[in-house]
């Protein structure tokens, strides 16, 4: 009776202690989101602990002196064509590689483990000589083209693809089906979660990019949200207040994907370092 | 058994065909572009051997970045590690609804954009009616100046990239200490471990695979630094804060010495590779050492 008092007590203090800490990680976005709906009018507004009233001014002069619908759908755009185009070329890689045994599979599969390590920041002076050479500065395709190919993505649809059982195959051809049978009514049917997972964890990464778009796009009206922000900010053209409602915004989508997804999210995240 | 031999290549002809073209050219290229003279725009590259190799390593500014990549990976990839494995362990002792909650919770850091939280860190610390030292103030400490003073401007970059490294490993833990049977826990218990004694003779062990894996990963992140830098520091004060990647960035677009940028970006890439090269030598020792 007493012992179990003290583990429930100890089981409290535990989860105080988790609470307060979270707070205190989260303290940024926290005061991102508090202050985005500060009032720009009262001066010193931004020095106070917290904001002296609640209003919608930051929000307003986003919407007003910035093509803010413009960024979030190029954010969008580039974020959700890129994803797709990942996934597609990165399933039917890791397709080939989980399902086939050829000459120099090991290989080519050790070479994709390599894209992951060398670090892209190095190569990104002659990928943009490429892509301006290929007029695609300030383009989306300039985002894109050049990251289709995803180390992680094949590498995560691998891993799952070789769990397929061997069986489910083999009856399969037994029943008479093909290979473009096999793959569409035995792998495709079972990939659906994994896939959906990885795209998410795409999305994220990409809606949130920023030094490779900061390189290709220098145009306003090309911009994703991050580049936007930051050149905005620096320039002085968006003041601290509606910077912290464009802010919020630009971070409110993923947040609620996120939190939408999160098991499988989170699940697909851990997977990348936990099979390896 | 009869394989129609080509179909694989043929599923993995357009990553191939990608990675070609926007991966092996590139890498190439940024090699041919290292022993070139070019400034991005004129027509004609000039091939003066290996000046720009010269050049870089005789400019202080660059050994200066390449001590500051060190000093930031080390100061952050360790801490980053060290909270996170704690704070996965305290996690797990929360009871599993709390479990849940917390997870999701202390994952947000990297849910949101480096963008966003460069721009949020450099108000929260900025001097004149930042958070920082608002706070500081009310328990009477005279903050810093933070990034206009070069101790300081390293040590926020560190903070910020401790802050978001605990989020990103801290996943990575959870899912280790998941998969660690809890007959051992039990075991330990019987022979009166207390939780700390469980957390340095268990879980710290058994998740080793789990931790030389995040400690290549943080790695090679931190030795790429660069949004926090150009967001909150700009390399500065007086290069305090300049790191190899952000060199590489301003030689190439804010100086368009393109050739000395690809040195730059050479020496940071065979540097990446020799530290990914020998962890992974590392974890391939200890777990054959394991097996054994």
């Amino acid at each position: 009776m007493r012992h179990k008092t003290i583990r429930r007590l100890k089981l409290f203090g535990v989860r105080i202690f988790l609470a307060l800490l979270a707070c205190l990680v989260l303290y940024p976005l926290l005061w991102m989101a508090l202050f985005s709906f500060g009032n720009p009018g009262i001066s010193g507004g931004a020095a106070a602990l917290l904001p002296g009233s609640l209003a919608l001014g930051g929000y307003r002069a986003v919407f007003e002196t910035t093509p803010f619908f413009l960024w979030l759908r190029n954010s969008f755009a580039v974020a959700s064509i890129q994803t797709a185009l990942q996934v597609l070329v990165g399933y039917l890689a890791a397709y080939a590689f989980a399902r086939f045994p050829f000459p120099g599979r090991s290989a080519l599969f050790y070479f994709v483990l390599a894209t992951m390590v060398i670090p892209a920041q190095a190569l990104m002076i002659p990928m943009f000589v490429t892509i301006n050479s290929l007029k695609m500065i300030n383009t989306w395709a300039g985002v894109i083209v050049p990251f289709i190919a995803s180390g992680y993505a094949i590498f995560m649809l691998r891993q799952f693809l070789r769990e397929v059982p061997q069986a489910l195959v083999d009856s399969a051809k037994v029943d008479g089906c093909d290979e473009g049978g096999i793959l569409w009514h035995i792998y495709l049917p079972l990939s659906i979660p994994p896939v959906a997972a990885l795209a998410v964890i795409l999305f994220v990464n990409h809606w949130n990019e920023y030094y490779w778009p900061l390189l290709v796009l220098n145009e306003e009206a090309s911009m994703t949200l991050p580049i936007a922000l930051v050149r905005f900010k620096n320039e002085g053209i968006i003041e601290w207040m509606p910077t912290l409602a464009a802010a919020t915004l630009a971070t409110a989508p993923v947040v609620a994907i996120f939190l939408a997804t999160q098991k499988s999210f989170v699940e697909g995240f851990a997977a990348s370092g936990i099979k390896g | 058994m009869r394989r129609p031999s080509s179909l694989p290549y043929l599923f993995l002809f357009p990553a191939l065909a990608l990675y070609a073209a926007f991966f092996i050219a590139p890498l190439f290229f940024a090699g041919s572009l290292s022993f070139s003279q070019w400034n991005l725009i004129s027509p004609k590259k000039e091939f003066v051997g290996l000046d720009n190799y010269a050049a870089l390593f005789e400019d202080p500014v660059f050994w200066i970045s390449l001590r500051n990549t060190v000093v930031y990976a080390v100061a952050t990839v360790f801490p980053s590690m060290a909270g996170a494995l704690v704070l996965a362990a305290v996690i797990e002792r929360s009871g599993k609804r709390a479990r849940a909650v917390f997870r999701t919770l202390f994952f947000l850091p990297v849910i949101a954009s480096l963008a966003v939280t460069g721009l949020v860190w450099a108000m929260l610390l900025n001097p004149v009616g930042g958070h920082f030292n608002i706070i500081l103030g009310m328990l009477g400490i005279r903050g810093p100046n933070w990034l206009n003073d070069p101790f300081w401007a390293m040590a926020s970059l560190v903070m910020v990239g401790v802050w978001r490294g605990v989020s990103y490993n801290l996943i990575l833990y959870i899912a280790g200490i998941q998969g660690i049977d809890s007959q051992y826990y039990e075991a330990a218990r019987i022979d009166g471990a207390g939780a700390t004694g469980q957390f340095f003779h268990i879980t710290v062990p058994l998740l080793s695979h789990v931790s030389l894996f995040v400690l290549v990963v943080s790695v090679i992140q931190s030795f790429q630094v660069f949004a926090t830098v150009n967001i909150m520091t700009k390399g500065g004060p007086n290069n305090a804060t300049n790191v190899l990647v952000y060199q590489v960035y301003q030689e190439a677009f804010q100086f368009f010495d393109i050739g000395r940028s690809s040195a730059a970006a050479v020496v940071m890439l065979v540097l990446v590779l020799a530290v990914a090269i020998a962890q992974i030598r590392m974890i391939e020792s200890s777990e054959s050492s394991m097996a054994r």
